[in-house]
């Protein structure tokens, strides 16, 4: 054992009380939580040691350790814990310290988590589309009062979706470019963290095999077996499945989107039967249940699991905020009601706050347990089975 | 007192079913020789119509009575005939519950217990109790600290004068040294200021409180109700008069300088009393170079739970450094404070400041084997731990350290002096006698003129507190008529210390209004009886005053011992003692017993065992078995005895001569933890005992025929097992060669 010099700092405590831990201090460090943990690799288990490290303020241990990213809030932990410390609670704050500390632009990590922001949040794609739509296509406002008198909505002739009408930012386009920075944002905390998390480390106890190791995580994020150990967020499991699953349709139908557009030309509106279309919208549907049973289960659970934090509720305001305007819009637009171009414009501000804000947001943990996975099997902290 | 005899049998509660009751009565009339119209029998003996009938004998002129019904642990109330001898015979638990019923042995068990009840009334006497004359009321108490302090308000509000004796000039003790206190209310987040100066107020005022400041105790004399002591105020010399003394004298911290392994000698090393100081004064300032202390780490069980130094918890730090911890968090909001603990130990509501202090984020909590404090330059300092929940060796830098030290009570210097000194008059030492006679004599508290020392004896295991250790009783010590309250007799908290003052002092109320009415005190509380030798037959061989656990037997100026009633509890350890069995109580003596055993019927064919067994703990186990139906052993014969220190080895030599086979002594864990109600009284028999064997050895009797069991009040279910066993080994050795004789 090497003695290590411990310097305390108040200040990453208070902002983990400020960030929804607000119970980190109740610990007395009786280790039920350790116990009733199904997840944590059993050498050296956590979040016990979390708990007192997050108490002592030790941010270097905690911002750059992989186990923060394993625990999967399964909140077993908090529905056992004799004292009321949360231990789910206070990692989940951590864990959002920990998106912000990788971040790489930390003013958007700021937007994305601090609730007195939110309004600067919204703000951004709420004037982004206003002026897509405005200047872009100044008929617009003119389109919507005549669109009464149309015999079909449409959509794309109101915020334009590919490059044509002279458009000099469609909402393809935009979407791109918004991805492009959003892969940039989490390809640089995904390697900030990584390095964190090896310099953190040390000595690797086993020279992993990356790709296999990387295989492996993927199949686990896949088959959900993780969130199968959690016990009092059980429902969860399939809430995510479902959520997760669906992303991946929408993301897969919207590259095809891209694909149709700039590389074949084909432009929308798409046939209801196009595979793409199909897909999304079978996505949509798991869309839907999925987050219907998140939030459900958010509120059966909350006696034990505890109400979560901002930095919860804003993403899955965000999430059911694409599903509720996605659904409006198509249902206005099948009803043939113009009130579906306020839902249609809505739906890109939330889309669009996904996408965006994904490495700065709790959709962060997209990238970052992943990685946190991928480096507990490498570094040896985890089997490579599970 | 001419004798008049009743015997009354109970055929309720299963003892009708068991045992054939007009044979009991016949063997009764022959065996114990009482006229057949005078044992009666009843369905339900303890119901009004039963009740009815012994009174009405009662009032006819019986005054001698014998109940032959359930345990006398039970219905004494009911069975209560004042003026009247009263023996109670256990025929429901001992026969009709733990016997075969309608054997002959089941009969002969019963024969037996009633022919003894019958024997014990006509040896026996009526006891009048010894009330000793001008008799003093007034309660001292000793120390005027918080504990002190209380426990003279609560005498004094109870209406009895008291006189408030304290060595320092003023009154308050380390509680008027304190910055502020623990909190004492709900819900337990704001820090009190002392409360020891309301009661130092209150106490001034109080006009049955009498204070003595800068004065010691020079010499105790007496005995409860009669205690002379002798006050020593700045040179003059006063001698008062008091009933009972309630001894609150305290503690004192931990010498810190042998704590130099965790830094002590560093100037930025402080105490939790140095703290208190700091507090006082303002800011949290460090003594090295007047900088306010920012990061201040708190090293709990400093010097304590350590076996090189205190071995015990002092009950309070963990509660002193959390609210030390707050000094320094309000002082400045800034500052941090670290506190490294072995387990945090909070008893009662301290738990809920605890919690609270626990959720400021600027108080920090890890357990830790602080394994050094060293040098971090610019007179800060490293705190080095190892075990730490963080799981790693750590080192953490600090301005100030403060060292969670115990408390050592008031009681343990002179204990520690006298003892050695004991010690080395026993090795005859002389050398060594001399060296601590030449040591500086530690300040006596009590200065009592007992032939056994001039204060409280130590107990083993106990490290000098002025704990009896009596289980369940608080307060008691082995000196009657003089209570312990606070740190002297164990380390607790204030709020402790202030429900322990007022139950101390119930305890010296009681002593004072007990030795009015010439009753013990506890535990025989009810007893009216005394030892009263006979002091013509004495070889002064002071057997007795050696062995007596509470100091009551001293000795006159020709060496003669000398029986202070008062101080005495009835336990009967003196007549166990007594090698001329001249000491006697008006219903328990040698002879009371011997003849009870001379009166037992032994048979010719099959085996006869007594138990001697404790009426403290191993009667009532005995109940108990007889409660949870568990049988016992026929060819046993069970007599209580007020402790086994009262055991005279004569009843041995009774029994064995008379061709009993063989003979327990049951009695209560000796050693340390234990749990006799005398405290030595087990402990004396087994040594006493031990020396029997040996005789019975060389009279070619087998030394296992006599056992001395231990049991606690809890073992009752392995209790006639244990009996079983002995009457197995009995059975193996075979039958007393004197049967017959």
């Amino acid at each position: 054992m090497t003695e290590q010099i411990i310097k305390p700092d108040v200040k990453f405590i208070n902002d983990i009380i400020a960030s929804g831990g607000e119970s980190v201090k109740k610990c007395f460090q009786c280790a039920t939580c350790s116990v009733v943990c199904n997840v944590t690799p059993d050498d050296n288990p956590f979040p016990r040691k979390e708990m007192l490290q997050a108490q002592w303020g030790l941010k270097d241990k905690l911002i750059n350790n992989p186990d923060v990213w394993l625990c999967h809030q399964c909140s077993d932990c908090t529905a056992y814990c004799p004292r009321g410390a949360k231990p789910g609670e206070v990692l989940n704050a951590v864990r959002q310290l920990s998106i912000k500390h990788v971040s790489m632009i930390p003013l958007f990590a700021k937007i994305a988590q601090d609730p007195k922001l939110i309004w600067l949040l919204f703000a951004v794609p709420i004037v982004l589309f206003y002026v897509v739509m405005r200047f872009a296509h100044h008929e617009t406002l003119e389109f919507i009062r005549l669109g009464e008198n149309m015999d079909q909505m449409v959509y794309h002739m109101f915020i334009p979706a590919d490059p044509h009408m002279n458009a000099p930012f469609p909402l393809k386009m935009i979407f791109a470019l918004t991805a492009v920075f959003s892969v940039l944002s989490a390809v640089v905390g995904v390697n900030r963290l990584w390095t964190g998390m090896k310099a953190q480390a040390g000595q690797l106890k086993s020279g992993g095999n990356l790709m296999e190791d990387i295989i492996s995580s993927v199949k686990t994020i896949f088959a959900h077996s993780k969130f199968a150990d959690c016990n009092v967020n059980r429902l969860r499991q399939w809430g995510h499945m479902l959520l997760s699953y669906s992303f991946a349709g929408l993301a897969i139908s919207g590259i095809l989107a891209l694909i149709y557009s700039y590389l074949f030309n084909i432009t929308g509106p798409y046939a209801l039967t196009n595979p793409m279309k199909l897909l999304s919208q079978a996505s949509m549907i798991a869309f839907l249940a999925g987050i219907v049973i998140l939030i459900y289960n958010r509120f059966t659970q909350a006696g034990k699991a505890g109400m979560g934090s901002y930095f919860d509720w804003i993403f899955l305001s965000i999430v059911a905020g694409i599903g509720a305007t996605g659904l409006l819009a198509l249902g206005f637009r099948l009803a043939n009601m113009s009130a579906g171009y306020a839902a249609f414009y809505l739906h890109f501000v939330f889309v669009w706050l996904l996408l965006a804000y994904a490495p700065y947001s709790k959709f962060a943990h997209l990238f970052y347990r992943t990685t946190a996975m991928v480096f507990a099997k490498y570094s040896g902290r985890e089997g490579k089975q599970v | 007192m001419e004798k008049k005899f009743g015997v009354y049998i109970c055929k309720g509660c299963g003892i009708g079913e068991a045992v054939n009751i007009d044979e009991l009565k016949k063997t009764t009339a022959g065996g114990a020789k009482i006229a057949a119209e005078a044992i009666r029998e009843h369905e339900i003996l303890c119901s009004p119509a039963g009740l009815e009938m012994i009174n009405n004998d009662v009032k006819e002129g019986t005054n001698c009575i014998v109940v032959g019904a359930c345990s006398p642990r039970v219905k004494f109330e009911e069975f209560d005939f004042p003026g009247a001898l009263t023996e109670r015979v256990n025929l429901r638990e001992l026969v009709a519950w733990t016997m075969e019923p309608n054997t002959e042995d089941t009969q002969s068990v019963a024969e037996d217990y009633l022919k003894m009840g019958v024997v014990k009334l006509q040896r026996g006497d009526l006891p009048e109790p010894k009330i000793l004359e001008d008799l003093s009321s007034t309660i001292m108490v000793v120390g005027g600290g918080f504990t002190g302090l209380t426990a003279a308000l609560e005498s004094a509000n109870a209406g009895y004068k008291v006189i408030l004796v304290e060595k320092e000039a003023e009154l308050g003790g380390w509680g008027a040294k304190l910055y502020k206190e623990t909190p004492r209310t709900y819900p337990y987040d704001k820090l009190d200021d002392p409360a020891v100066f309301g009661k130092i107020k209150e106490a001034e005022a109080h006009e049955n409180i009498r204070i003595c400041k800068s004065t010691v105790i020079e010499k105790t004399d007496g005995q409860p109700g009669l205690f002379d002591v002798t006050l020593r105020t700045n040179g003059s010399t006063e001698t008062v008069k008091v009933g009972s003394f309630i001894m609150a004298a305290g503690w004192k911290p931990y010498d810190a300088t042998k704590l130099g392994h965790l830094g002590y000698g560093n100037p930025n090393v402080i105490t939790n009393v140095q703290m208190e100081e700091i507090a006082k004064k303002g800011k949290i300032i460090r003594p090295s170079d007047g900088k306010e202390a920012k990061n201040v780490a708190f090293i709990q069980c400093a010097g304590q739970r350590d076996m090189n130094h205190l071995p015990y918890c002092s009950a309070f730090c963990c509660a002193t450094s959390l609210k030390q911890a707050k000094y320094v968090r309000e002082k400045s909001s800034d500052a941090v404070a670290m506190i490294f603990y072995k387990d945090i130990r909070t008893p009662g509501q301290t738990e809920l400041f605890y919690k609270n202090m626990q959720n400021d984020p600027g108080v920090l909590l890890t357990k830790a084997d602080v394994t050094g404090i060293t040098d971090a330059g610019n007179g800060n300092l490293y705190v080095e731990a190892e075990n730490t929940l963080l799981g790693e060796k750590i080192k953490v830098e600090a301005d100030l350290v403060v060292l969670a030290t115990g408390i050592v009570p008031a009681t343990r210097a002179p204990q520690e002096y006298l003892d050695g000194l004991a010690a080395a008059t026993l090795k005859g030492d002389e050398a060594k006698k001399n060296y601590i006679e030449g040591t500086e004599k530690p300040e006596f508290i009590l200065n009592l003129a007992y032939k056994q020392g001039p204060e409280l004896p130590s107990e083993d295991g106990y490290y000098g507190f002025a704990d009896s250790s009596f289980i369940c009783f608080q307060y008691e010590t082995r000196r009657t008529g003089i209570y312990t309250a606070g740190c002297v007799k164990q380390p607790m908290t204030m709020v402790d210390a202030a429900s322990d003052a007022a139950g101390a002092a119930l305890k010296a109320i009681q002593c004072v209004e007990h030795v009015a009415k010439g009753i013990a005190v506890h535990p025989r509380a009810w007893d009216a009886t005394f030892p009263d030798p006979m002091m013509i037959k004495c070889t002064s061989c002071k057997r007795c005053t050696d062995e007596c656990p509470f100091g009551a037997i001293d000795e006159d100026e020709k060496g003669t011992p000398f029986f202070k009633i008062n101080r005495c509890r009835r336990c009967g350890t003196c007549m166990g003692a007594c090698p001329e069995r001249i000491v006697s109580f008006k219903d328990f003596s040698v002879d009371i017993v011997g003849s009870m055993i001379k009166n037992m019927d032994v048979p010719d064919e099959g085996y006869r065992i007594i138990v001697l067994a404790c009426e403290n703990d191993a009667y009532p186990a005995l109940d108990s078995a007889a409660i949870k139906k568990y049988k016992l052993n026929p060819s046993v014969r069970i007599i209580p005895v007020r402790c086994l220190g009262s055991t005279n080895l004569v009843w041995v030599t009774d029994a064995l001569s008379r061709g009993i086979d063989g003979l327990i002594l049951l009695g209560c864990k000796y050693g340390e933890n234990y749990q006799c109600h005398f405290v030595k009284g087990s402990e004396l028999a087994s040594y006493r005992f031990g020396k029997l064997q040996e005789t019975l050895t060389k009279l070619q009797l087998e030394a296992d025929r006599c056992q001395l069991m231990q049991v606690a009040i809890s073992d009752y279910d392995a209790l006639p097992k244990m009996i079983d066993d002995f009457v197995a080994r009995i059975e193996e050795i075979g039958p007393n060669p004197f049967k017959g004789f």
